[in-house]
């Protein structure tokens, strides 16, 4: 009786196993890659801030031409930005409004950070419940 | 023969099972290897769109790009010099370079990136192989394959002896078991050779310890000239010892053997000449000198540092060497010549060496 663990002690082990904690990796994959849009949107606001403060209209910058190399590039007008609002698009928009956009944006991610915080606090809520549910059915089988 | 082997159940040794869970391992490490290469073979074709970039960017004094700020924001502008990189060397160094030695700097990537593409994809082939082998072991003792082992039996010369009686159809088969012992007849020959050659050499090493003048030349002269009488004899060896198997072996079974026991008692026709003329090899010339010194000593030898050692025994040489010398053509005489001045303790012993391996040659016939 030992060496077998009984038959649903078996079910709640491969339950375990097999749907929560793949669950639970997804749901902590997808918070980190809110977390990391959160951050592309704060250093963004940040950057805003910064031409707004220094009164920036024109700027030369190195572009990322992919595996490291850099070449120059020259912006002549900064005051209009496009910034991504999701699913590809870009709208034109002046360094206010985009600041704007950005708080709301940042509101929203947050938000969906909270979302998937919750969820992955339940999933191992649900994985604690199993196995003190398996703790329980051994003692009870001996 | 009948309970030689052993049989053993390859499920026993190989369990299916364990054999399959050996195979979904390898299994696991090819697709690890798979997305390894595919992240490689990734890198490759980014690096090459690069390269085909970086080669048009220099075709126009400008582009009109779209700057990014940021991963979410970007201007418009557009690049400036279009021929001019700062390209990452590595630990966060930066080189700037032309279009040119930007491509070459990434075509230098590039050869990297295949090499490493093309171990993978060696290392991944290996893997396959050792897939298909655990497969095929799983198959196998999964159907109840047996491993049957027998200890290998030489076959005796003698058992060929009883199928000599129906001469036309086993033929074949006797040429084949002669020519295995020849065969091992010429092998056991070569090890007695060089069996005799060594215990020669151990014999004359321990009387070359013994003798009271070890002076520096003789030593060198000496072992110069034993090495020589003992290519000499392992050159005769052989051929004396190869005769007598093949001749007893004709005379107990068949007698379409002829040929070549008629080369071979040729062969041994032409071994005194052999004996005559092989001997003319630069060094054995050497020893036959050493032995006319002596005798006439007026002529005077190229060497003449040989020559003054000799003197001091020329005397006992003359007396004990004269006569061995002939009779045995063997070239014992280095030796002999080394150890001339106490030659009268040596003598019996030099003897009884010399008749010794002669009666071991004869053993060996026999």
């Amino acid at each position: 009786m030992d060496s077998e663990p009984p038959e649903n002690v078996k079910r709640l082990e491969e339950f375990l196993e097999e749907r929560l904690k793949p669950k639970l990796l997804d749901a902590i994959a997808q918070r980190d890659k809110v977390f990391e849009k959160q951050k592309i949107f704060s250093d963004l606001r940040r950057n805003i801030e910064n031409l707004e403060k220094n009164t920036v209209t024109s700027m030369r910058t190195l572009v990322n031409l992919g595996s490291e190399v850099y070449t120059e590039a020259d912006a002549p007008d900064t005051r209009y930005i496009f910034v991504e609002v999701g699913f590809g698009f870009y709208v034109q928009l002046t360094w206010s409004e985009a600041l704007n956009h950005i708080a709301a944006r940042e509101k929203l991610l947050s938000r969906k950070i909270e979302d998937y915080t919750r969820i992955v606090a339940t999933i191992k809520a649900e994985i604690g419940l199993i196995l003190e549910g398996i703790k329980e059915l051994l003692k009870r089988s001996h | 023969m009948a309970k030689k082997g052993t049989v053993t159940e390859l499920s026993s040794l190989f369990p299916a099972e364990e054999a399959q869970k050996a195979s979904r391992r390898v299994q696991d490490e090819i697709a690890e290897r798979r997305r390894q290469l595919d992240q490689l073979q990734g890198f490759l074709d980014d690096n090459s769109n690069l390269i085909n970039l970086v080669w048009k960017l220099p075709d126009e004094t400008h582009h009109n790009i779209m700057v990014p700020f940021g991963k979410a924001a970007f201007f418009p502008g557009r690049m400036t010099n279009p021929n001019k990189f700062l390209v990452l060397l590595g630990e966060s160094y930066f080189a700037e370079r032309s279009a040119k030695q930007t491509v070459e700097i990434l075509e230098r990537r590039s050869n990297t990136l295949e090499t490493q593409i093309d171990s993978l994809n060696a290392i991944i082939d290996d893997l396959k192989l050792e897939a298909s082998f655990f497969d095929n072991t799983a198959r196998e003792s999964a159907e109840g394959l047996v491993e049957i082992r027998e200890d290998y039996i030489e076959e005796v010369p003698s058992g060929t002896s009883p199928n000599s009686g129906k001469k036309s159809d086993s033929v074949p088969l006797l040429e084949v078991d002669n020519g295995k012992a020849a065969i091992e007849d010429e092998e056991y020959a070569h090890i007695f050779s060089r069996m005799t050659e060594l215990e020669k050499e151990e014999e004359e090493a321990e009387e070359a310890n013994g003798s009271d003048q070890d002076e520096q030349i003789q030593n060198e002269q000496d072992q110069s000239v034993g090495r020589d009488s003992t290519d000499q004899e392992v050159r005769n060896i052989p051929i004396v010892t190869r005769e007598a198997p093949v001749i007893s072996k004709e005379g107990a079974s068949h007698g379409d053997y002829h040929p070549h026991s008629s080369a071979v008692v040729k062969k041994d026709f032409k071994l005194p000449q052999e004996e005559k003329i092989g001997s003319p090899l630069p060094a054995s010339n050497t020893v036959k000198k050493d032995f006319e010194l002596p005798q006439d000593e007026k002529i005077g030898s190229p060497l003449p540092a040989r020559n003054t050692v000799k003197k001091d025994f020329e005397l006992p040489q003359d007396e004990k060497i004269g006569s061995p010398l002939p009779a045995s053509n063997t070239a014992f005489t280095g030796s002999i010549v080394e150890h001339a001045h106490n030659i009268g303790m040596h003598a019996p012993q030099q003897q009884a060496r010399g008749s010794k391996p002669v009666s071991r040659f004869k053993m060996q016939r026999k």
